[in-house]
């Protein structure tokens, strides 16, 4: 029983990570159609500004702030610098090609994360270092008993759901959310009905730098800081995106609760050694049973 | 260029290409200094994991970002041959071509179904995957220790004919045959009309499937041939000196890809000369770091951040590579056409 | 797809790479490679960028440090050394391409204090089979060492895993019999080296209950919380660690912050640098009394002196040279620079101890024979033999006091020596010979 617990709430804090990693990616391919596999590099780089500021004695609430500002910053430089570039390029033979339509963004999104990592390794080098969290991370306790699980813990599913609930409002409620939903679908007749696609699709980016900085943030203070040290939450968020749905919101915070499960009840009752493996078959069965995710809808799948 | 040519027509031009290529590296090869000679070496090695990008991407329209998952096959399965079985390092070369062809086809069948991003993300989860199989099944595949394996030394009869061969000379000439049997390998491949279906379904799936392709066997049979390729770099990428999860890393995978774009993923000369980019850069990057004297902390990651930065100067203006630089200039004169 | 002109551009293209990238390397060709009358080089590989470098890329500057004092005091027998690092990033197929590069580029005479298990392996076979010397190598991995015949070259530079467990595990075993043990280990030579030689000594883990293992590297991502929950749920009341120092720092954390309170820490020296522990923590908001009082009282096991161990000769020495030398961009004195002073003066006493007229094969046969008198900071003697090529065979266990000060447990230091096979474990009487005034091995 114990044993269970401690997997569950293991489970349940880590899915609340993954949960927004995989936030991140679905705001992205809703809004531009790209997989931005270069996300957390930028929420890696984004926690480094945060850090930086919080040792030059800036305030915690003020790092987090500036630190999510210049998430949606370089999100939208990313679009604006190279994503639109590319896709504006319609008369090149390449991108004339449908496959490559879909290979070139992911090739640029991973020239990205290569080049920030190398600039997040000049400046900050190499090292590993700690991330502070805002609340103290004391675990909980009912009587006597001491759960697994923290009051940082919480907090970060607590954010988790704030954030599903303001996207998912601003995508169904907002002018701006509709148009950013239509123009994803089909950006030629978004464009033919008068919506600005172009800025529709940075302000999509920039939302999503903003959820995958908040990512970075709050992962890191379980964790450590390093330049390579999120790679690993890239992958895990892939799959929790795309058990849930690749283009639902709701489905993608689900698809991160269970992957942490699985990646907690194998550590836990099977062995560490087993959990990439576990989250590589986990990946494959979903593909092939529900291949557009537990709560995505069939008809937009590009697969 | 005639679109009408026989295979006979097409198996000659390869032959001259690859010999052309062949003769033309053990040229350099003799130019070259020891380290230059193992750079050589590398350079005809890592070519064949980068044809095979260019083949299942450049070709088929198939991204993968594990070729170094379905390298790490071929390293593992010719290291057991070798270390268990008492195998030839060259029969087991060959052996691990197929064990490779067989794990793609497993590959392929799942493959066939996702695309883009799907398949992008799922061979990256694979590539993460693959060495934490070493370190699963440690009574098999050695743990973390792997294996030290190595070319061996040359045999007496070459020895013998050409006089004595440093063990840099020997690393180029075990790899070099592969190479250019490889480029032989792609160079009809693409050209033959399995190559043509290949460019069809990446085209345009709707249309290839209109004219009577099979789409999902296409795609299988790229992954295939694929795999082959990188399964057999794999194997003599190992032979340097370790077979173990370290070697076939993320960072391999993601270092081919980019010489197979770099270069052009849609052309065989893009992918030789890709190849060398990511070979000697860190070289040349290396003596201009030293003569500016620049500190320890920038020149570390300066390789990283200029291979970074070509990648996506590459993608965002020129594509196709520099193969694409190239046919834009003959454009100019020719009609175009595909 | 016309595929001629592409080609012909590529082969223009290449041969210009090709004459940028050689020019003239006009062999001066020397009877022995790396050794002119003037100078000897050494190379080293090592991590000096990504996840595996901190701490470690202190190692090559503190002992390019030490060599240029030897060199500022003339040399080895009027040679100066040289000392040319370079950086794999702990990936073993960066390490094949750099170790050419130090063969045939640098042209080195030996390598020196090459870094990590999995990176060295690669290269080790190769190493060998071109005969140069390989000397103190920075693994604990018993199996370069125990088999002269395989690997001859090849000499360590650090006690091995096996032998440091087995000390641990004895002492445990016996001073905390009425306690439940536990392990936090990763899963790789290290890890499972540490667990074989506690078991060895006698302590019993059980896999899922009080043994829990990560995948090496993991402890930064996906963090540590099922694994010391698990320990926790089951009750360990003495924690033995086998990780690196930044997981020792996310495993303390994450028991501080489940509130488990295991009776006992103890950590294997390679996960247990204080400096480390306290940066990372540091910049996660815990202040340094905070950090300090996390990792005070936790057992840990050293082959060297403590780097604050201000009153011992040697790490007097060792400092002021460090002060006066080291240009390398993070000189903070600490164990791991301390530790790579060490094997500097242990290869100065080895060069100095070969003679005038030196080769590779005279290197190692001296190092073969007369290796173990070689004195140094070390407070147990050194174990090259003809048999094994281990290094250090003995280590003191001391307890962090809250300055984060190794201090030999129950006030005094008692030596412990052992083998990686199936030697008991002793208690060694060896004294250690003073550092001479100029800090110079004296090799008779």
């Amino acid at each position: 029983m114990d044993s269970f617990l401690t997997a569950f709430f293991s489970g349940t804090s880590q899915g609340a990570i993954y949960a927004l990693v995989s936030l991140g990616l679905v705001l992205v391919w809703r809004g531009a159609g790209v997989v931005n596999f270069a996300q957390m590099g930028q929420a890696m780089f984004t926690t480094y500004i945060a850090s930086q500021l919080i040792q030059n004695d800036y305030s915690y609430w003020s790092a987090f702030v500036i630190a999510l500002v210049s998430g949606a910053i370089l999100g939208a430089i990313v679009d604006l610098g190279l994503m639109r570039p590319l896709t504006s390029r319609k008369n090149s033979q390449l991108l004339n090609s449908q496959s490559m339509r879909t290979t070139i963004p992911v090739i640029a999104s991973l020239g990205i994360l290569g080049v920030l990592k190398a600039v997040a390794g000049i400046l900050w080098a190499g090292e590993e270092r700690g991330f502070p969290s805002p609340i103290a991370a004391n675990a909980l306790t009912i009587g006597d008993t001491t759960l697994a699980i923290t009051g940082f813990d919480l907090f970060v599913i607590g954010v988790v759901f704030v954030t599903l609930v303001l996207t998912t409002i601003f995508f169904t409620r907002t002018g701006m959310g509709l148009a950013m939903r239509a123009s994803a679908l089909n950006p030629e007749v978004t464009r033919l009905s008068g919506i600005r696609v172009g800025s529709v699709r940075t302000l999509s980016w920039a939302i999503s730098g903003t959820a995958s900085s908040l990512a970075g943030l709050l992962v890191t203070p379980k964790t450590n800081l390093s330049p390579n040290t999120l790679d690993l939450l890239l992958i895990v968020g892939f799959t929790a995106a795309v058990v849930g749905g690749l283009n639902s919101l709701a489905g993608s915070v689900l698809g991160g609760f269970i992957v942490g499960y699985v990646i907690a009840f194998v550590n836990v009752y099977s062995a560490p050694e087993n959990v990439f493996l576990a989250i590589l078959v986990f990946l494959l069965l979903a593909l092939f049973i529900r291949p557009q995710g537990i709560l995505g809808s069939k008809e937009v799948r590009r697969v | 260029m005639s679109k009408v040519k026989t295979h006979k027509v097409i198996g000659a031009r390869s032959t001259r290409l690859a010999i052309i290529f062949f003769i033309f590296i053990l040229l350099l090869s003799m130019q070259f200094d020891p380290y230059n000679q193992y750079q050589l070496a590398n350079i005809s090695t890592l070519l064949i994991a980068v044809l095979s990008i260019t083949l299942l991407t450049g070709a088929s329209g198939q991204i993968s970002l594990g070729q170094g998952a379905i390298m790490a096959v071929g390293g593992y399965s010719s290291a057991l041959l070798v270390t268990k079985l008492g195998l030839s390092m060259w029969i087991a070369f060959v052996l691990a071509i197929f064990v490779s062809a067989l794990f793609g086809l497993f590959l392929g069948l799942a493959a066939a179904r996702l695309s883009g991003p799907y398949l992008a993300g799922t061979t990256l989860v694979m590539a993460l995957a693959i060495p934490s199989v070493a370190i699963r099944f440690e009574s098999l595949f050695g743990g973390d220790i792997g294996f030290t394996v190595d070319y061996g030394y040359p045999p007496n009869w070459l020895t013998n004919l050409i006089g004595e061969i440093s063990i840099e000379e020997w690393s180029l000439y075990v790899a070099l045959p592969f190479a250019a049997l490889s480029l032989f390998a792609v160079l009809n491949l693409s050209n033959t009309r399995s190559g043509r279906t290949w460019r069809a379904v990446r085209d345009n799936e709707v249309a290839a499937a209109l004219a009577g392709i099979n789409i999902a066997r296409t795609k299988v049979i790229a992954f295939v041939c694929a795999s082959a390729l990188a399964g057999l770099a794999g194997a003599i990428y190992g032979f340097r000196g370790l077979v173990g999860p370290s070697v076939y890393s993320t960072d391999l995978s993601l270092l081919l890809l980019t010489a197979a774009v770099i270069g052009g993923l849609r052309s065989i000369g893009g992918a030789i000369f890709g190849t060398f980019v990511i070979v000697f850069l860190p070289d040349v990057i290396e003596r201009i770091t030293k003569a500016l004297a620049l500190p320890e902390t920038i020149s570390n990651y300066l390789p990283a951040l200029l291979i970074g930065f070509l990648l996506l100067l590459t993608v965002i203006f020129n594509p196709r590579g520099s193969a694409g630089a190239l046919e834009h200039i003959r454009h100019a004169r020719h009609s175009h056409k595909h | 797809m016309n595929l001629r002109k592409p080609l012909i551009l590529t082969v223009v293209a290449s041969a210009l790479v090709g004459s940028l990238v050689m020019n003239g390397f006009s062999a001066t060709a020397a009877s022995v490679p790396g050794v002119s009358s003037t100078e000897i080089v050494l190379g080293m590989q090592l991590p000096q960028t990504g996840g595996a470098s901190p701490g470690y890329n202190k190692i090559d500057d503190a002992a390019r440090a030490y060599f240029d004092y030897v060199n500022s005091k003339g040399g080895v027998n009027g040679r100066s050394i040289k000392l040319v690092a370079k950086d794999d990033t702990y990936k073993a197929g960066v390490t094949i391409t750099t170790a050419r590069e130090l063969i045939n580029n640098d042209k080195i005479f030996a390598f020196f204090g090459s870094v990590g298990t999995q990176t060295h392996l690669s290269v080790v076979k190769d190493i060998n089979r071109r005969g140069i010397p390989d000397i103190l190598v920075n693994s604990g991995y018993s199996g370069f060492y125990t088999d002269p015949k395989k690997y001859p070259n090849s000499f360590g530079g650090l006690g091995t895993y096996t032998v440091e467990a087995k000390i641990l595990g004895k002492y445990l075993k016996e001073k905390y019999a009425d306690k439940k043990i536990g392990i936090l280990y990763q899963s790789d030579d290290f890890g499972r080296n540490a667990l074989a030689g506690l078991t060895a000594a006698g302590l019993k883990f059980e896999a899922k209950k009080t043994a829990a293992s990560f995948v090496s590297g993991t402890h930064g991502s996906i963090g540590l919380g099922t694994q010391i929950g698990q320990l926790k749920a089951n009750g360990v009341e003495v924690v033995i660690i086998a990780a690196v120092s930044s997981a020792t720092a996310v495993a303390y954390a994450t028991a501080a912050a489940l509130a488990y309170k295991p009776t006992k820490w103890a950590v294997m020296s390679v996960g247990a640098d204080s400096t480390t522990f306290q940066t990372i923590l540091g910049a996660r908001g815990t202040p340094l009394a905070t950090s300090a009082a996390l990792l005070a009282g936790t057992i840990s096991a050293s082959h060297i002196p403590a780097a604050g161990d201000a009153d011992d000769e040697f790490v007097k020495a060792f400092k002021k040279i460090n002060t006066d030398f080291n240009k390398g961009p993070d000189k903070t004195w600490d164990f791991n620079v301390l530790h790579g002073m060490n094997i500097a003066y242990i290869a100065t006493s080895a060069l100095m101890g070969t003679g005038k007229d030196l080769t590779r094969a005279k290197l190692v046969s001296y190092m073969e024979k007369n290796g173990a008198k070689l004195s140094n900071a070390a407070f147990s003697p050194l174990g090259y033999s003809a048999s094994t090529h281990e290094a250090f065979t003995g280590f003191w266990l001391g307890e962090y006091d809250a300055s984060l000060l190794l201090k030999p447990l129950d006030g005094k230091r008692v030596v412990y020596t052992t083998d990686s096979g199936s030697g008991l474990v002793t208690v060694s009487n060896y004294q250690r010979p003073a550092i001479a005034a100029d800090a110079l091995p004296k090799v008779a």
